[in-house]
């Protein structure tokens, strides 16, 4: 073998030192856009641990399989059991599986709030270029986005079941719409209520339990009112009662400019009620922000 | 260009004042801050990230104004808080990529520089363990890591050292006086230890009831006295043995609190004598230094010739 | 006398054992109770102040148990970590109520002159709500010291406290153990115990590691050659003398000037220092013992 001619060995030492940075920096619209998916994503565990995906995605699990079912039997037994509509209504939906929606905002609403106030995290937010109101109301959006998808799923399974049931495509699209915006308002009620819960308490275990009893004291105590004053004969009461609950507000909404099938007691009657219900609503989303919007600006960074 | 430049910046609230026409000018490098009075700092620190304003007076920070500037200036500096300020749950990879995000990095960048950062500041495969489960310094670590790794232009480090047993302490100030002088990185760091900032900063400011006390480079604190700080051995007595023979021989020389021996300095000779007058003893020399004044000297002269109860 | 002695003192909670079999005598003067966080400082003191039971041995004042004996309390001010004040109370009415408790005879008097001590006089009719870090401080050490014990345990006295609060602290420990009483603090940071006491105890998780003068501890630690920094006219001459010299173990020429020296025998080597500096016509320019600081001794003692 021909040898070559003398090679020196040669190698290289790469500089691991510092590097600055020299590429884009985003603005605060792509920065609090990042920041609604990093919310959003958690919500539902993803981006985080194994053990806080459980939770949100059984409830989502069992948000579903109700739905499942029912477009199941709406499949298959339409002609034999003479349907031609959903079982049960979109706009019912959510108050009948008001307990795993609750559940989950209870859950979930301290996740996104309370922790960052627990851990006094908030300020290496506050030390960066997003600001104070800028970081609440995403962290609002992001819960009420993902209670939407939560709330909102299994009203699309159900469109699907319907349509694959031959149910009149119009009439439907029609009422899953209207669903879907009902889901919207209900979503962000809840958000509100607990967010601004979650603000208050920030002990997690506090703050979870706190929201489920703001939660469903508040449906059971309006649904006794409503069902005592109906008994009574004096609905008025009970109409009014209905904005104290969030369930039962929205679909108060939903039967005042939607005209779906009513799911509480006493639904709102004429417009003033449903205009007050409508306000009511408004009042509660509005509020819940500015509750939160006042309470951050306590925060000592 | 000045790194922070405030003009008669002023902040009180209800019950105390917490800046009072404050006048200060900090440069490159690594400025140490120190406080008589806990509301000054912090409240300072809040008016330069722009997160509160101004009673009256302004501030610029990297030219910009603070007032008006506020997410500007939060892009470009980082801010170690003094407080615990990390989740629990979160990894310290995780933890730094979402903030470096936070602070308006691409994605992809924010993971680069998360790594890169996180190798700085001394974390190994602990960073891809839960927060939860750190000791101090390796919070610490990651406190300053997240304030990196956007690469501000300034960096407002708030008691580092805080709760850091002495080899933490000691690692921390390196990496202190790294970002200063390595990275290039205008370092504002806040302690009650003196002697820290000492060791890690080119420029000292002291506050004092929310106004300037004094503003100088270290090395102005530290000037020497003029005087020799010898410490001999060999016998109990071997202190006021020299000490005798030092002023036998013409120099003036005093006791300087516990076996020292505090020695003017006369002339280039006064070192040769102490040495030799040691041999001649049959003495051990164990410390001969210049005697420096220390930060602390400046407390100790007060506004008004004494120390004054705070 | 009041001396504190600790014998053979363990005292463990389920498995953590956060004092492990210490001996240690307190005696007059200012004591620096040292160790890194979680070593057991503030259950020493906790155990000496008659807070805490030892699950083992015994810690008497004077030959007296201090656990369970009220006589013997009456001797101990204590000056706690936790900030546990009654923040309606103004300074007065705090350090009084403290008076009354230890069932002094006047306690209004006493609680002034234990205030005027602190230098509270003017500010002891404010809240306590609206005192400085360094004021509770004192106001806490008032009302330890309202029934002029002979002893004086103060647990982290100086944290957080800014440089002028820590100045006061000092100067006033000082005069505590220049009129005799038997001052012992805890800390875990170094810079605050050199100044105020050269007698230190260090304990490190749950044992004690080492006791007396810091700089006769380093002597002791014969395993570890010092370090010195030495700035000659001729440092190449001079590091070349030392080096055949048997004390010294090392020299290093540094980059910036100056010799690192290490030596294993250092009585020898600090007389064989100036003597060949002399014989071979070498200006010493700065001798510096480099771990002889308290920083270095502990870390020693951290470390072994």
């Amino acid at each position: 073998m021909a040898s070559s001619p003398s090679e020196t060995p040669s190698g290289v030492i790469h500089d691991l030192g510092y590097r600055p940075y020299g590429g884009p920096r985003l603005g605060e619209r792509a920065v609090s856009w990042s920041f609604f998916r990093t919310g959003l994503r958690n919500t539902y565990g993803l981006g985080r641990s194994a053990r806080s995906k459980v939770l949100p995605m059984i409830l989502l699990g069992l948000m579903l399989l109700p739905a499942l079912i029912l477009v199941g039997v709406l499949v298959q037994a339409k002609d034999l059991l003479d349907l031609d509509e959903q079982i049960v209504p979109y706009s019912t939906y959510p108050l009948t599986t008001q307990l795993l929606v609750s559940v989950f905002v209870a859950a979930q609403a301290p996740a996104l709030v309370s922790r960052d106030l627990r851990f006094r995290t908030i300020t290496l937010y506050l030390a960066r270029p997003m600001r104070r109101s800028a970081y609440v109301l995403v962290r609002f959006a992001s819960l009420t986005v993902a209670t939407f998808v939560l709330v909102a799923a299994p009203l699309l399974l159900m469109y699907v079941g319907g349509l694959l049931a031959d149910l009149p495509v119009g009439r439907e699209t029609v009422r899953f719409l209207e669903a879907v915006a009902g889901a919207a308002l209900l979503a962000a009620c809840l958000a509100g209520l607990a967010a601004v819960v979650s603000a208050l308490t920030i002990r997690r275990g506090l703050a979870v339990a706190a929201v489920i009893v703001v939660l469903l004291v508040s449906y059971t105590v309006v649904s006794a009112i409503q069902g005592i004053s109906l008994e009574a004969g004096h609905d008025g009461v009970g109409q009014v009662a209905g904005i104290f609950s969030p369930y039962t507000l929205v679909n108060g909404v939903q039967v005042f400019l939607f005209d779906v099938p009513e799911a509480t007691a006493t639904p709102p009657e004429g417009t003033a009620m449903g205009l007050l219900y409508v306000g009511a609503t408004v009042l509660t989303v509005l509020g819940s922000v500015a509750a939160l919007l006042a309470r951050y600006r306590r925060v000592s960074p | 260009m000045a790194v922070i430049e405030t003009t008669g910046l002023t902040k009180t609230y209800p019950r105390v004042t917490a800046l009072d026409h404050l006048d200060v000018t900090i440069g490159d490098g690594v400025t140490g801050l120190v406080g008589a009075n806990g509301a000054g700092k912090s409240t300072l620190i809040k008016i330069l990230l722009g997160l509160v304003p101004a009673t009256s007076g302004g501030a610029t920070v990297l030219g910009h104004d603070v007032a008006s500037e506020g997410g500007l200036i939060r892009a470009l500096v980082g801010y170690m808080p003094e407080h615990d300020c990390l989740p629990a749950d979160v990894s310290a990879s995780d933890l730094v990529v979402h903030l470096g995000q936070m602070s308006g990095l691409p994605y992809a960048a924010a993971r680069e520089r998360t790594s890169d950062v996180l190798r700085h500041v001394g974390l190994a495969e602990e960073r891809y363990r839960p927060i939860g489960g750190y000791s101090t310094g390796m919070k610490q670590r990651v406190k300053l890591a997240q304030a990196l790794v956007h690469d501000p232009r300034l960096v407002l480090l708030d008691e580092p050292t805080n709760g850091l047993d002495p080899a933490a302490r000691d690692d921390m100030l390196g990496l202190v006086r790294r970002i200063g002088q390595e990275f290039g990185i205008a370092v504002l760091v806040t302690s009650h230890l003196l002697g820290e900032l000492e060791r890690v900063s080119d420029h000292v400011v002291i506050l004092d009831s929310g106004r300037l006390l004094r503003s100088s480079a270290t090395t102005d604190f530290l000037h020497a006295t003029g005087s020799l700080l010898v410490e001999v051995q060999g016998r109990p007595d071997a202190d006021k043995l020299l000490g005798q023979a030092l002023v036998d021989a013409g120099l003036t020389a005093r006791p300087a609190g516990g076996a020292l021996i505090e020695v003017e300095v006369r002339d280039e000779t006064t070192r040769d004598v102490v040495r030799d007058l040691t041999v001649d003893l049959g003495l051990g020399l164990v410390r001969m230094q210049d005697r420096h004044h220390r930060i602390e000297d400046v407390f100790r002269e007060g506004v008004a010739g004494g120390v004054q109860p705070v | 006398m009041s001396e504190i002695r600790i014998d053979h003192v363990s005292r463990w909670f389920r498995n953590v054992v956060a004092v492990n079999d210490v001996t240690m005598t307190i005696g007059p003067g200012v004591t620096g109770l040292l160790g890194p966080n979680g070593a057991g400082k503030s259950t020493l003191i906790a155990l000496m102040s008659g807070f805490l039971a030892p699950s083992a041995g015994s810690v008497t004042l004077d030959g007296a148990p201090l656990w369970r004996n009220e006589r013997v309390y009456r001797q101990v001010g204590l000056v706690p970590e936790r900030e546990a004040l009654f923040e309606y109370l103004t300074g007065r009415e705090f350090v009084v109520a403290n008076a009354e408790l230890q069932g002094l005879a006047d306690p209004g008097a006493a609680a002034q002159r234990a205030i005027a001590l602190i230098e509270m006089s003017d500010a002891q009719d404010r809240e306590i709500s609206t005192y400085s870090k360094g004021m509770r401080q004192r106001i806490k050490m008032a009302s330890a010291l309202v029934h002029d014990p002979p002893v004086l345990l103060l647990d982290e006295p100086f944290n957080g406290m800014d440089p002028r609060q820590r100045i006061h602290l000092m100067e006033l420990i000082r005069t505590m153990g220049a009129e005799g009483r038997t001052v012992l603090f805890s800390s875990h940071i170094l810079e605050e115990v050199e100044q105020v006491a050269r007698q230190i105890e260090v304990v490190v998780a749950g044992r004690h590691a080492a006791s007396g003068d810091f700089g006769a501890i380093r002597r002791l630690m014969t395993d570890r050659p010092n370090r010195f920094v030495l700035r000659t006219a001729d440092d190449r001459l001079l590091a070349s003398v030392l080096l055949a010299d048997p004390s010294v173990r090392g020299a290093r020429l540094r980059a910036e000037g100056g010799i690192e020296l290490e030596a294993s025998d250092f009585g020898r080597f600090s007389q064989v220092l100036p003597r060949l500096a002399r014989e071979h016509g070498v200006r010493l320019l700065e001798v510096t013992p480099t771990d002889e600081s308290l920083e270095s001794v502990f870390s020693y003692l951290v470390s072994s």
